[in-house]
């Protein structure tokens, strides 16, 4: 038998992997052949860097120690690991256990899976001083310890730290029973290496899970390992259009569901369809719909945690763009024109729609620029051209981009030098798509931190007061500016954190990214944010965003002040 | 005879007749979007509108007209709106009011 290597059954197994590497292979050049240009100059210049070897180390890390699912559950750290790791050594063991018997010889690739079959009439003692059969025995055993957990895991997903699991496509299922069946086959047919039933199980069992895998979840397996290396040279995906690069992205999406106990919209509004595992299912099957595409708070919950990495956010936006976004025909040049700024400075100060809606934060932030002198040049103050945002969002990127220029234009003909607003939404689009060269762009946090240390601005102490703080989405995961308004803060009053918070702060519902949500489901989340700002003991919620402000309200009794009037509240 | 200018002036008789417009698409995007018919017409949207800061932009005004069919213009109207939300802030009936100004973008596109 060791001559031919073969036997009947391993033709399931030799069509599978004949199917899966033929697939793989087609998609994996199809995707790379229509990478853009500037896409493919990243990966001649990256394919010879650090970045490559980094790349290899986050392959480690990543695909087979899997340290981001070990930070959400250990045991669901545990179950994966025991699956990639231990089969991944079970495949390098086994070609080197090939290697020990037969000597260095071509082996074609049965030999290697199904070798205890082929080699059933050899001495089968240690080689090398390594007993092969035991270091084998004991690594298919650490798999099935996974399988276990991963059976339990199907019953009580909560004891493994997932309320809700993804629900399944039908092709999942296929390959996931099939491959639950790969190991305790092969653990039957190496015990009884003479039964060929036993070897036929095998084999298929291993045949429709490589034939499903390409077109199911499965194919996460291989495809983060590219996606890791583009990735470190520096591809992204865009939110102005889809690429091919996203390919990439969607079919390194396992669906295992981690995205799906964070997002506020499941857990608090109920619904169980537009969480981001769903929305990459329906964008790769291509049946993704418009309510799923724009039903998102894009609060970056999800992303956060994935273990994968993936640009969440930014390919719903390359979707919304596709399923909804109109050619700008210079449809806002009614806006060109507009200046309706006041005031002379070399600081800006950009309210936006939501502050202009929030009159009191803006006679804070006006007698907290008296207070410390400052000259403020006021962009919006009688109303002005929105800064482009919520149009991005939306996925009308053309037109966002209009008024981006618009106000762009209206900022440089000042000739300021710091521009400052209390609007994160307004913050993160200016620091992420305006081209601002020349001027520094602040939040009002920010801001106020400075006034603070230059001594330009004096407060009074606050009393025993407790009071927490709300991370905006726009603010904390959107710009990474934690620790700015709690500087502040704790300069007038006892801060007590929530229990999530900073990057995993709730968001308050009323995001302008989500298109679709109803005004139920807003306050519904409104209110499961105000009961946990109350567990904190805090007698009042203060937030760094007028739109946050305004929701949060709606779902506590608490009051909901911004940073903006704490500050005027204890001016010296 | 020479024209007296009184400043201002009388506007042709205009009348919405409901028999005749298409009430098609309306009835189409009600379908889609039940809250669309929710509006009571108190004219907060517009109140606060950036838009209708800067021009004769007025979703009230669009909203009712649509409501009855009557579509002219309605399109080039709804791509002034920057979508920046402060409608549905203000909106008494809780109304998805982004929602409604791409949904009467898209089903009257082509109007």
């Amino acid at each position: 038998m060791v001559q031919t290597f073969y036997s009947g059954f391993v033709i399931p197994f030799i069509v599978g992997t004949s199917v899966l590497f033929a697939v793989i292979i087609y998609k994996y050049v199809r995707w790379m052949v229509r990478l853009p240009r500037r896409d493919k100059l990243k990966v001649w210049h990256g394919l010879f860097s650090v970045a490559t070897l980094k790349g290899i180390w986050e392959c480690f890390t990543e695909c087979l120690l899997h340290r981001r699912i070990w930070r959400v559950n250990p045991l669901l750290g545990y179950m994966h690991t025991a699956f990639a790791l231990g089969w991944f050594l079970l495949i390098v063991v086994g070609w080197v256990e090939t290697i020990a018997y037969l000597g260095l010889r071509f082996v074609p690739l049965q030999g290697h899976i199904f070798f205890d079959y082929f080699t059933q009439d050899m001495d089968h003692g240690p080689r090398w001083g390594i007993n092969f059969e035991v270091v084998m025995d004991v690594l298919l055993l650490y798999v099935l310890s996974g399988l276990v957990l991963a059976v339990f895991k199907r019953f009580r997903s909560r004891a493994m730290g997932m309320k809700r699991t993804t629900k399944l496509t039908l092709g999942d299922r296929v390959a996931m029973t099939s491959l639950w069946f790969v190991f305790p086959m092969r653990l039957l047919a190496e015990s009884f290496p003479s039964q060929l039933p036993l070897w036929w199980g095998y084999s298929i069992a291993l045949g429709v899970f490589f034939v499903a895998m390409p077109f199911s979840r499965y194919m996460h397996i291989f495809t983060e390992v590219p996606l890791i290396f583009l990735r470190r040279w520096g591809i992204t995906s865009e939110a102005g259009r889809e690429k091919s690069f996203d390919h990439f992205q969607l079919e390194a999406c396992s669906r295992c569901g981690i995205c799906i106990d964070p997002c506020q919209l499941q857990r608090d509004a109920g619904m169980r369809n537009v969480q981001s595992a769903y929305f990459i299912r329906d964008r790769r099957y291509n049946r993704l719909t418009r309510y799923v595409a724009d039903n998102c708070l894009l609060c970056g919950r999800c992303q956060v945690k994935c273990p994968v990495g993936l640009e969440l956010d930014t390919l719903r936006l390359g979707s919304r763009h596709s399923l909804s976004g109109t050619p700008s025909n210079g449809r806002f040049n009614y806006a060109c024109d507009v200046d309706r700024s006041r005031g002379e400075g070399r600081v800006g100060y950009f309210a936006g729609c939501m502050t202009l809606l929030s009159p009191k934060i803006l006679r804070s932030m006006e007698r907290i620029f008296t207070a410390a002198g400052e000259q403020v040049w006021w962009a919006d103050r009688d109303g002005g051209v929105c800064c482009g945002r919520p149009l991005k969002l939306s996925g009308d990127i053309e037109a966002a981009r209009d008024m981006m220029r618009i106000n762009a234009e209206l900022f440089r003909n000042h000739g300021i030098t710091t521009l400052v607003t209390s609007c994160p939404i307004c913050l993160r689009v200016f620091r992420e798509d305006y081209n601002l060269d020349g001027i520094e762009v602040l939040h009002h946090s920010e801001y106020f931190v400075r006034l603070l240390s230059d001594g330009r601005l004096t407060l009074k102490p606050g009393g025993t007061e407790k009071m927490t703080y709300h991370d905006p989405c726009e603010l904390g995961r959107g710009c990474g500016i934690y620790d700015a308004p709690r500087e502040v803060l704790q300069t007038v009053g006892t801060l007590v954190e929530p229990a999530e918070t900073r990057d995993e702060a709730l968001c308050c519902g009323s995001s302008l990214a989500n298109m679709a949500v109803e005004n139920s489901s807003q306050v519904a989340i409104a209110q499961a944010v105000g009961r946990a700002f109350e567990a904190t003991g805090a007698g009042e919620i203060v937030t760094a965003c007028p739109l946050c402000k305004k929701a949060i309200a709606r779902g506590t009794s608490l009051p909901v002040m911004d940073l903006a009037e704490v500050i005027e509240q204890h001016l010296a | 005879m020479s024209a007296i200018e009184w400043g201002y002036s009388v506007l042709p008789a205009r009348t919405m007749d409901l028999d005749r417009n298409d009430l098609g698409p309306v009835r189409e995007m009600l379908e889609e979007m039940p809250q669309f018919g929710a509006c009571i017409a108190c004219g907060g949207c517009t109140a606060t509108c950036t838009a209708g800061n800067l021009t004769s932009f007025n979703f009230r005004r669009v909203h009712t007209l649509v409501r009855r069919g009557e579509y002219t213009g309605a399109w080039a109207e709804m791509n002034k709106c920057m979508l920046c939300g402060k409608c549905r802030l203000v909106c008494p009936r809780g109304i998805n009011t982004r929602g409604v100004v791409r949904l009467i973008k898209r089903k009257l596109g082509d109007y």
